[in-house]
Parts: structure tokens; C-alpha cells; sequence
């Protein structure tokens, strides 16, 4: 283990997984800073859940290198997940065992005291009656609230999440973010992979996104925030000018009398420069959405 | 260590209510052949019987009249031992076993729970061998004790070996644990417990039937030590309280390679 793959508490590198026709993943590269949170974007078959199961030492990738804190996820998987809580899916758990004997059995095979479980059964909102239920009789939102607990109730370094909040209601989602917050103010690590894109806007600072099996970005939210595609509202003393539709990285989307809807690829400067010669009554820039970066990445080709 | 403890005791409490119903079903079949035996006359009865069998389904019971007249009522109880229901019971307990809480648990994903945390493959698939061991044992032990208690409850004519039916025991025991072997072998490969189970019953009437057969078609007699069910005489043990150490080494030896062979498709395949 090297000083700079300790400092992260995940770096993979030319991550790739084929299987017999089809390749999940191409070459991922990620470096995930210990102490972060960071959201892992994609839709259905990108290769998310791919990476998180070589991570897992759940499966093995073809080429490549995947570590967590420095140690090999798969030749060294044990001391990998030493320190490593995991969300399993709601449906593979032991349905004939209670809520209460599956933490207990979760937290006996961690090692590790579950110091957090009542914090996290308040904040889950799932009741000591719940617990003494069978898992066969719990909703899929109750059986993902014990399989959160079973993944965090230790207090784990490195919280691995695919799609934590599916199935939570509006409410419970809002204090699982703020546990999320709250462990990673500890200074643990949170990598997780939503759909949910205001969730990963609202608790992740940093992203990568993913296509096909290939990585198309790395960055913060800030910084792709920043350079990334945007949408603006300019409204004018007078008529839309014509010359607005032909600078460079903006679009004019639609006009409307003296309003125009744009869309801003990159930096605002070209935009600020352009407005500043015209005659401008009003200009809408409201913060840009994941959702339309997310979007923005979907339109273009991935990056090798 | 602690883990190690936890998903073998995880693993057969899942198990317990269907091996407690095969442990009661093997105890209630030996248990009942004692007053089968009072009932029919005792070992003239079954004797003359077994004269007007013809010699097909002799092989079935993998025995002979003459064989019946010298052994008296070692020979009779034997049969209980090799009886095809009595073996499919045994078997399929630690097939079953090894069916559900190895490739049903990957199947469903259940195995997931122990293989995100600081646990090796090689703990989880120690966890299921010591599983199969443990069954093996019991059902090793329910057969016997079985009989046992239906000959203490009747108290037929004649003498019971009870010392014989230690090297029974061992032998059964052998022979379980081999089967349960080649089925964890299944199951790392499979992953799918209805697969493991419907493949392993299968190959298991196959390995009896090619045994059977073999005793009354020579062509098949070459593939007879390829059955496992060849390294598993009842009848001779009990008869002459002899330890079959060829056959128990065998068994052990199968069982033990097609473990190892389990471990090492399982420590290096993909989870479903």
C-alpha cells in the first residue's frame, strides 16, 4: 500500500469486466478521497453496479486494478472490506429471519460494535416491534431500512450505497441524508450510485458519470456546474437581437417578444460579454441542475 | 473464528426444519423394520420370501436366499440399510444442504450479507463443509438408532449385533459426507439450488441403478466402482462386524477431493 492509494479510500484503473459478448465496463478509472462523498451516475446497465460488486471482490475484472484504503479488492478482499459497509439489495436478505437477528448476525460478521443502530432506527423511523418481525413480513421500504442499518450501523470508514434511498418515503430520505452528512463529518467515506439526482445534488460533492462502461466525467459538482451545459432567460428592452443566436456555446432555444430561453454550453463569460452590448431589461441564471449536466453528458459521445 | 461460527450455525438452523424431517423420516423407517420382521415370521419368514423372488429384484436388494440363510437376522436387518428409500433420505440431506445454503444463497444473494464484509469465501465455504460433516453424522447416527429402537420396542428372535453397527455408522457416514462433497462441488459451479438438487438426485439414481444393475449385467460391471453406492455394504458389515476401511477411505477421499474441488470453483467464480 502506497501513501496516495491510502489517502483514497477508492482508486480503480483501467477498470474492465467482459463477459462473453458484452463488455460492462471499459477501462474505469476512479479515485475516490478518503473523507468525501461522492455520488456514481449512470443509467440502467452504465456499469455502476459492475464496479461496485469488483469492489466487493464479488466478481472479477478481466483487466485492471480496483483498491479500497491501498489493499487489492480482489487478491486482498478481506482486509479491503475490513472497514467497508455495504447496502445489499432489499430482496437478499434472510426473509425468515427477524430485523433484529439479521443486524445482530450483520454486526457478528463486521467485528464490529454497531454503535450506531439505535441513532439509526430513530432516524429510519423503524420501530423495537418491527424488529422482532419476521423480514418476509416487512414492505421492500422496511427491508431497505434494515439493509441501511445493517451496512452502517458499525460506524464503517467506507459506506458503499446502490441506490440507498429506493423505496424510502420523501421524509425518511431527508434524515438518511443528513445520517450520510453526519458520518461523513466523522470523516468517513460515502460512495454511492443513485437515480435520483437531486439526492446526489443535495449530499455529493463530487461525481463521476458513466455510459456504456466508460467513464465521461470525474469531477465536483462545482466544477462541473461551472462548465457545464445551462439554461438562461434574458429578456430584452425591445425585440430578441438576432446576433444572440450566433455566439459561440449558446443556443437560443426559444424566443418569445422580447424574451429569449438559452442554453450555455461551458463558461457564462461568453454569454456576460454578449448581453453587455445589448440592451438588457432582465437575465435569469438560475444554478445549474445535475440533471441537465446529467442530460448534457447523454447528448455527446463518451470519452475514451 | 467468531464468523466462522456464526454462518455454520446460520447455515444449519436455515436447514434444521427439513433435516429434522429427514432425520424423523430415516429414524421411523429403521425404527419399523424390526416388527416388519416379527411380523413376517421372523428370518424363515423373510427367507422363504425372498426364495420366490426372482433373481432381478434380487439384485435389487443386493442379496440372495443363501445369503439370508446364513446370516439370519444381521442379513435381514441389513436390508433396511440399502433399501433405495433409506439412501435417497440419506443423500439428499446433505445434497439439500449444500443445495440451498451455497448456490441458493448465491441464487438469491443471500451470501452477499457475509461476502461485503471481512469475511473470505474460503470461511463461507468452510462454514457449508462443516455443515455437510455435521449432517452427515446425524444421519449416520438416525439410521442405527432407528433400528435400534424398533428392535428394543419388539424384541424379535435372535441376536442383535449392536457392536456392528459402529462400522455402519462410519461407512454411512462416509458415504453421505461423498455425496454431500460432490454436491458443494454442484453448487460453487451452478449457483442455482434447484439445478444442484434436481442434477444431484439425478446422478445419485443413476450411481444406484448402475450399481443394481451391475450385479446381474456384467457389461456394467467395469462402471460399478465408479457408483458410489459400490463402497457400501450393509449387509457385510452387519453380518460379519468387519470395518470396510477400502470402502470408508474411498468415500472420504471422493468427498474430500470434490470439497476441494468446490473450494477452488467457488473462491474463483463471479457471484451471480
Amino acid at each position: 500500500m502506497t501513501a496516495s492509494s491510502a489517502s483514497l479510500a477508492i482508486a480503480t484503473s483501467g477498470l474492465t469486466k467482459r463477459y462473453r459478448t458484452n463488455t460492462a465496463l471499459d477501462g474505469v478509472s476512479l479515485a475516490v478521497p478518503a473523507g468525501s462523498i461522492y455520488g456514481f451516475l449512470g443509467p440502467n446497465g452504465a456499469g455502476k453496479t459492475t464496479t461496485i460488486r469488483i469492489l466487493l471482490g464479488f466478481i472479477r475484472a478481466t483487466s485492471g486494478q480496483a483498491t479500497i484504503f491501498g489493499h487489492d479488492a480482489w487478491s486482498d478482499g478481506v482486509s479491503a472490506r475490513r472497514d467497508v459497509g455495504y447496502l445489499v439489495g432489499p430482496d437478499a436478505l434472510y426473509p425468515d429471519m427477524t430485523g433484529a437477528a439479521l443486524l445482530d448476525h450483520a454486526a457478528g460478521l463486521s467485528g464490529a460494535s454497531p454503535v450506531l443502530r439505535t441513532l439509526l432506527l430513530d432516524a429510519l423511523e423503524l420501530g423495537p416491534e418491527a424488529l422482532r418481525r419476521r423480514l418476509s413480513t416487512y414492505s421492500k421500504g422496511m427491508r431497505q431500512k434494515v439493509a441501511l442499518i445493517s451496512a452502517m450501523q458499525h460506524d464503517p470508514a467506507l459506506l458503499i450505497l446502490d441506490e440507498p434511498s429506493d423505496g424510502l418515503d420523501p421524509l425518511i430520505q431527508r434524515n438518511f441524508e443528513e445520517v450520510l452528512r453526519a458520518s461523513n463529518r466523522r470523516g468517513n467515506t460515502v460512495f454511492m450510485s443513485s437515480h435520483d439526482l437531486p439526492e446526489v445534488e443535495r449530499v455529493c460533492e463530487q461525481v463521476a458519470i458513466v455510459r456504456g462502461g466508460k467513464l465521461l466525467a470525474e469531477e465536483s459538482i462545482a466544477d462541473l456546474a461551472r462548465i457545464h451545459r445551462r439554461q438562461a432567460t434574458v429578456l430584452f428592452n425591445g425585440p430578441v437581437p438576432e446576433r444572440l443566436g450566433g455566439a459561440p456555446g449558446i443556443r437560443v432555444l426559444s424566443t418569445s417578444g422580447p424574451r429569449a430561453e438559452l442554453e450555455i454550453d461551458g463558461e457564462i463569460g461568453p454569454l456576460l460579454t454578449l448581453l453587455a452590448g445589448l440592451d438588457v431589461a432582465d437575465l435569469l441564471l438560475p444554478p445549474p441542475r445535475l440533471e441537465d449536466i446529467f442530460m448534457g453528458f447523454y447528448g455527446s459521445e463518451p470519452r475514451a | 473464528m467468531n464468523a466462522l461460527h456464526r454462518m455454520t450455525g446460520r447455515a444449519l438452523l436455515r436447514w434444521l426444519p427439513a433435516l429434522a424431517g429427514l432425520l424423523i423420516l430415516i429414524f421411523m423407517f429403521e425404527i419399523v423394520q424390526a416388527p416388519v420382521i416379527e411380523a413376517v415370521g421372523g428370518a424363515e419368514g423373510l427367507s422363504a420370501i425372498m426364495e420366490r423372488i426372482p433373481p432381478a429384484l434380487r439384485a435389487f436388494a443386493r442379496t440372495r436366499p443363501e445369503f439370508m440363510a446364513m446370516t439370519s437376522i444381521a442379513g435381514y436387518l441389513s436390508l433396511g440399510f440399502i433399501h433405495p428409500l433409506y439412501l435417497i433420505l440419506a443423500t439428499s440431506a446433505s445434497i439439500g444442504f449444500a443445495a440451498r445454503t451455497l448456490a441458493g444463497e448465491m441464487d438469491r444473494g443471500t451470501i452477499q450479507i457475509a461476502l461485503s464484509r471481512p469475511v473470505s469465501r474460503g470461511s463461507v465455504y468452510l462454514s457449508r463443509v462443516i455443515g455437510v460433516a455435521v449432517i452427515s453424522l446425524l444421519v449416520a447416527l438416525a439410521g442405527p438408532a432407528g433400528m435400534l429402537a424398533g428392535w428394543a420396542a419388539v424384541r424379535p428372535s435372535g441376536e442383535i449385533p449392536v457392536a456392528h453397527f459402529m462400522p455402519l455408522a462410519v461407512n454411512t457416514f462416509a458415504l453421505c459426507w461423498a455425496a454431500g462433497g460432490i454436491a458443494l462441488l454442484g453448487a460453487a459451479w451452478a449457483a442455482q439450488a434447484g439445478r444442484v438438487l434436481g442434477w444431484g438426485l439425478a446422478i445419485f439414481i443413476l450411481m444406484y441403478f448402475v450399481d443394481y444393475f451391475a450385479s446381474i449385467w456384467a457389461m456394467l460391471r467395469p462402471f460399478q466402482p465408479l457408483s458410489l453406492f459400490n463402497w457400501f455394504d450393509p449387509g457385510a458389515i452387519l453380518v460379519t462386524g468387519a470395518w470396510p476401511w477400502l470402502d470408508i477411505a474411498v468415500l472420504l477421499i471422493v468427498g474430500f477431493v470434490a470439497t476441494l474441488g468446490g473450494y477452488v470453483v467457488f473462491r474463483d467464480r463471479d457471484l451471480p
